[in-house]
């Protein structure tokens, strides 16, 4: 008895509480979590199936049990650890050098006088236009021409790479940064130098340390770009041994045979790095995002 | 980007090797150099040889030598545009070209009403909403490779497909359908993906902004006895006709120049090869690197030609 009670209460007060706005934001919202969090679902879920479950004739909504044989599979079989070293490889030196190389120039953007300027930054940003397909074919001519002059094998290189996606994350890198930079007062630069330090002492021990959190942000833009890049990975890399993960789980996806739960524990192990570093420092990566950190 | 505050510290007298202002540039070219020679090695140097490399016979054979390759005048260009997968010929068959500006500008005015209504759902208090907006992020941070065959996966043309099984237990349909392999069905749908996946772009960019809308101008519209669709018609939209315009500038250059997604979803068959596709088929298929070069400056001078005309049409309405 009261127990019904209860219940009628609470139908009631969820009757009172809805009204037609709150009825369609709830229904919106539940749309869009289930679009979005179900493809992710649906990958991490399909890596832990067996192939029996995932070859079977109706899908498997929930595995029956956590098993790792795709996981397995993919580093018996597929060497796959090989491949998450290569794109560390080239992630992690894009992001120090692009960090450290658009600081400099992001100071000099921001703080100082120097001719051509103007000409020169509105130079970088153009970069934004380019598709990269337009510059492959050129770049992958002065590769092999390199190549050829200097008797070494260019192209299957990762270092060709990091080279390439600095060329592709230095403009956004330089234009954040100096944003960046002019929110800071130039006063406090200003009693440095009066103190009697020289212009780097003061970029090293004033203007960076307080502009760790772009410095941070800049990072993580850098190495999420190189590490989920495709288009130059797919031309300019050709050996097994040196495919960046994205490409390794291309070949891995036209294999003759299908195995989809190999690529889904393939492309959990790729999304979960990025997307725990997001949702870590969320509150300082969304206005990079904003500002189009991510190009495409 | 310019327009810095000056440092009003004094200045020796202008000019000369070693007055303040002279050692200030010169630290500048120091600190900029790098990022300079690289940009423009990589970027700008490229794209100009690559109006050479179009108007050249360039093949496997001589492409460490391009210098010395044969001039060919407009013979790509021409190649290109009567080649059957880049022109229109009819509906049955759209050609790269038509195909390209059909689907960026469908994707990004798809992307555009989809991250709208997530910008609107998200401006509202509710609890949870930080978590709420990082996982509205995901499609966009995560790695297109994951994302792109995920989807694939759900797709899958098997019953063991989720959508078809899902279709299927609806009764929607009786056997199941190859969705990414059908003419028509295909584009939608790598539109539709397209949009899922780059609406977080647009919601933050207009989330923004709606952050920054003056709250009197609602109160105004409440004195007035607007009810809420017409505060978003009269007063929401109005405000955000800016921010508008420049998602909408900037997702149609990149969903343009966009080479990843198409190729990884159906490898630019069944209708929907886009032009930069169509320019890795020509050059790293077919190793014909002077048509490949060719069809890219299309591609650059279609995205050029629509980017002076919607500067001077639309942004100039817009400019405040």
């Amino acid at each position: 008895m009261n127990h019904t009670d209860e219940r009628l209460n609470f139908i009631e007060h969820l009757a009172r509480w809805i009204n037609w706005p709150r009825f369609i934001f709830a229904v919106t919202l539940i749309f869009f979590l289930t679009g979005i969090l179900f493809p992710f679902y649906w990958m991490a879920s399909s890596s832990f199936k067996t192939y029996a479950e995932i070859g079977g004739r109706k899908p498997v909504y929930i595995p029956s049990a956590l098993r790792w044989e795709a996981y397995r599979e993919l580093f018996a079989y597929w060497n796959f650890d090989v491949n998450i070293v290569n794109s560390i490889k080239v992630a992690v030196p894009t992001a120090l050098i692009a960090v450290i190389l658009s600081t400099m120039g992001a100071y000099a953007v921001a703080r100082l006088h120097f001719r051509g300027k103007d000409l020169l930054t509105n130079g970088i940003l153009v970069v934004y236009l380019f598709p990269g397909i337009l510059l492959i074919i050129p770049l992958f001519a002065m590769v092999s021409r390199i190549g050829a002059s200097i008797g070494f094998e260019v192209q299957d290189n990762l270092l060709v790479l990091v080279v390439m996606y600095l060329a592709q994350t230095l403009p956004v890198a330089l234009y954040m940064l100096a944003n960046y930079f002019r929110t800071i007062p130039a006063e406090i630069e200003q009693a440095g130098l009066i103190d009697g330090c020289t212009r780097i002492e003061v970029i090293w021990r004033i203007t960076l340390p307080l502009a760790i959190p772009a410095l941070v942000s800049v990072a993580i833009y850098t190495f999420m770009i190189a590490w989920n890049e495709f288009l130059y990975a797919l031309v300019f890399l050709n050996s097994r041994d040196l495919f960046t993960m994205p490409i390794k789980i291309n070949t891995i996806f036209n294999d003759p045979s299908p195995r989809p739960h190999v690529v889904m524990a393939a492309s959990t192990i790729m999304t979960i790095p990025v997307v725990t570093l997001f949702l870590a420092l969320e509150r300082f990566l969304e206005e990079g995002l904003a500002a189009g950190g991510v190009k495409g | 980007m310019t327009g810095s505050t000056p440092n009003d510290r004094p200045r020796a007298t202008a000019g000369g090797w070693y007055s303040l202002q002279a050692q200030e540039a010169r630290l500048a070219w120091a600190l900029i150099l790098p990022t300079t020679l690289i940009v423009f090695g990589l970027v700008i140097f490229p794209a100009i040889f690559s109006i050479w490399i179009s108007f050249s016979d360039v093949g496997l054979k001589n492409l460490n030598n391009v210098f010395r390759a044969p001039f060919v005048g407009l013979e790509n260009y021409r190649h290109v545009v009567n080649d059957f997968a880049f022109k229109f010929q009819g509906l049955e068959s759209w050609g790269a070209a038509v195909t390209s500006v059909v689907y960026s500008f469908s994707s990004t005015i798809l992307t555009l009403i989809v991250g709208l209504i997530a910008a609107l759902l998200l401006n509202r208090p509710f609890r949870a909403r930080g978590l709420t907006r990082a996982v509205f992020l995901f499609p966009y941070v995560a790695p297109i490779v994951s994302v792109a065959f995920v989807w694939r996966w759900i797709l899958d043309p098997r019953p063991s497909g989720v959508l078809n099984d899902v279709l299927m237990t609806l009764g929607l349909i009786e056997l199941p359908r190859a969705y990414l392999a059908t003419r028509g069905l295909a584009l939608a749908l790598v539109i539709v993906f397209q949009a899922w996946r780059y609406f977080p772009f647009a919601m933050l960019m207009i989330l923004a902004r709606l952050q920054a809308v003056d709250n009197t101008l609602y109160e105004a519209a409440d004195v007035d006895g607007a009810n809420s669709w017409q505060k978003f018609w009269y007063v929401t939209l109005p405000e955000l006709r800016y921010v508008l315009g420049a998602i909408f500038l900037l997702r149609l250059i990149w969903t343009f120049n966009k080479f990843d997604d198409i190729f990884l979803l159906t490898s630019g068959g069944f209708g929907t090869n886009v032009l930069p596709v169509l320019t890795y088929q020509f050059s790293f298929k077919a190793f014909n690197f002077g048509k490949g070069a060719a069809n890219a400056m299309i591609l650059l001078l279609i995205l050029v030609v629509f980017l002076i005309i919607y500067v001077s049409t639309v942004m100039r309405g817009t400019e405040e």
